[in-house]
């Protein structure tokens, strides 16, 4: 009965926890520059992230540690303190891009500038982070998170081309601007590839005392919650492909991506866009934030866990506090939300060897996993991830450089 | 029983959890003890900043000392733990006959506990 709860709270949590600002960002810009074109970077990167998603899960019923807890036990504090530090910046600035869609959010909907929202909503973020226990927490984003299903709705809707969407799944050469278009690509797959997913997925499982026997659940867990969340990601490449690349609108602004749920809901589109937009950013800046206290007191041995009442964690709840400020500054000083989302994901992209490489060792290792360890298929599927990670390492900064905006 | 460790790959770095399994740290370093010919046996974990500093060069560790000295509510740079103090070794962490808040480990975050985190309400400590 506990896993039934566990499987459906874990694929609600992934379909409300898979789409945040990266997401819109990317997809958005995917649809409306071309069309869809570029759904084959989106399903790929969902590949790979069932795959990863799926590992560090079964590490964690099995050896009962998260990621971070294992990396620097098993390989050195020297080997891990570069990704640390590197992981740690990317958190910051990925907790800013989510801290900035939800402004732009409430900007949608009071009219009020974005600076005005910053500290409102890292106090918000913080209250939730130190009254609610974990399950709260899961549970209640990943509800609200459902409304980001208006995209799939709208998808419906707008009946687009079956023809044309299966093209899309293909790789192919763009017939203009191929600088943007592979920036995109890249961008799309650092959106979906979140790095904080994995480090915060083995926690829970390690705060929900996950054992040997949840591998299954673990597996249905990422394959279909993975595999559904994706298709709101999907639904906003298709919608955005359909309604704003026709009008040659081309997304250099949040205020451009709000006007795509218009034409399937007239009258709520605006509406609907900001509420998923700040519903999903929401989640995805907890669950960030909590990556980094995870993250952080996992790395120094620290007493963590969100269940805990921050008295008996001081130290972890510190860490989100600190990060919850720091992730406002970025809104605080009027830097451009969608420029500092798309920014983020190029970096993100650019640094995926980090967790995969360590991710893939360890997987590896039999003395800690025994019959549980990687077989053929997952270390060719990890091979194949740790190759894309290494392409896109080389490739993202500078496709940022030429390709961006 | 006859059983081999490697210290590196077994012991250091390793989540070192208190009589309660309240964590307080990990085996940040492992000190050897050398008398006369004989071989050296472990003599002592030590736990701490300054340790995990020493490990990636004495200069950090001099910065991160005076740093200290000034502002830290620690008293000593790193917590000496005697290996007679080990109960239990196992995959998981080394267990020790010790009462985490009670240590230098827990410095931290006694400090933070008292002057910051229970003067807000919802700490869990009314």
């Amino acid at each position: 009965m506990k896993k039934a709860m566990t499987l459906a709270l874990g694929i609600l949590t992934s379909v409300g926890g898979f789409f945040d600002v990266g997401n819109i960002a990317t997809c958005t810009q995917a649809g409306a520059r071309f069309r869809f074109q570029l759904i084959w970077a989106l399903l790929l990167a969902t590949l790979v992230v069932i795959v990863l998603v799926e590992m560090s899960g079964r590490f964690a019923a099995v050896t009962k540690k998260a990621l971070p807890d294992a990396i620097r036990e098993h390989f050195g504090f020297g080997f891990w303190l570069v990704p640390f530090i590197i992981l740690t910046l990317i958190h910051i600035l990925v907790l800013g891009a989510e801290i900035g869609g939800i402004c732009f959010a409430l900007h949608l909907v009071t009219g009020l500038p974005l600076q005005v929202w910053a500290l409102p909503v890292a106090i918000l973020l913080w209250v939730f982070l130190w009254r609610a226990t974990f399950s709260t927490i899961e549970n209640s984003t990943s509800l609200l998170g459902l409304i980001t299903l208006c995209f799939v709705v709208a998808t419906i809707w707008l009946h687009p081309p079956t023809h044309d969407l299966l093209q899309g799944a293909v790789p192919s050469m763009p017939s203009k601007n191929p600088e943007n278009y592979w920036f995109i690509a890249v961008s799309i797959i650092g959106a979906v590839i979140a790095p904080y997913l994995f480090y915060f997925y083995s926690s829970g499982a390690v705060e929900d005392e996950w054992d040997p026997s949840y591998i299954p659940v673990n597996r249905a867990v990422a394959v279909i919650g993975m595999g559904f969340g994706s298709i709101v990601s999907l639904g906003a490449i298709i919608v955005a492909g359909v309604v704003l690349a026709p009008r040659g609108i081309h997304v250099d602004d949040y205020h451009q991506a709000a006007l795509m749920l218009t034409q399937a809901f007239p009258y709520w589109g605006y509406v609907l866009f900001a509420v998923s937009m700040g519903v999903a950013c929401l989640g995805a800046a907890t669950e960030v934030a909590l990556s980094m206290s995870y993250t952080f007191a996992q790395t120094f041995g620290w007493n963590w866990g969100e269940n805990l009442n921050p008295a008996e964690d001081a130290r972890f709840s510190l860490v989100y506090t600190i990060s919850l400020l720091l992730g406002s500054l970025f809104m605080l000083a009027g830097v451009d939300p969608l420029k500092l989302t798309l920014l983020t994901m190029a970096i993100s992209a650019a640094v995926l060897p980090v967790v995969a490489i360590p991710m893939l060792l360890l997987m590896n290792d039999r003395k800690l996993l025994r019959d549980a360890a990687n077989g053929i298929f997952s270390n060719l599927a990890t091979a194949a991830i740790v190759l894309l990670t290494l392409v896109l390492a080389v490739v993202s900064i500078p496709l940022a450089v030429v390709g961006g905006s | 029983m006859h059983e081999e460790v490697d210290i590196i790959r077994d012991f250091l770095d390793k989540q070192i959890v208190d009589r309660e399994e309240t964590k307080m740290g990990r085996a940040d370093g492992i000190v050897l003890a050398i008398d006369g010919n004989g071989p050296p046996r472990i003599d002592h974990f030590e736990l701490g900043f300054a340790v995990l500093a020493r490990r990636l060069h004495p200069r950090i560790e001099e910065w991160l000392s005076a740093l200290r000295k000034r502002w830290s509510p620690r008293k000593n740079a790193r917590q000496i733990v005697a290996w007679s103090k080990v109960m239990d070794v196992t995959d998981h962490h080394i267990q020790l006959d010790l009462k985490a808040m009670e240590t230098p480990a827990f410095d931290w975050e006694r400090w933070l506990r008292d002057h910051i985190v229970t003067k807000i309400p919802g700490s869990g400590e009314e």
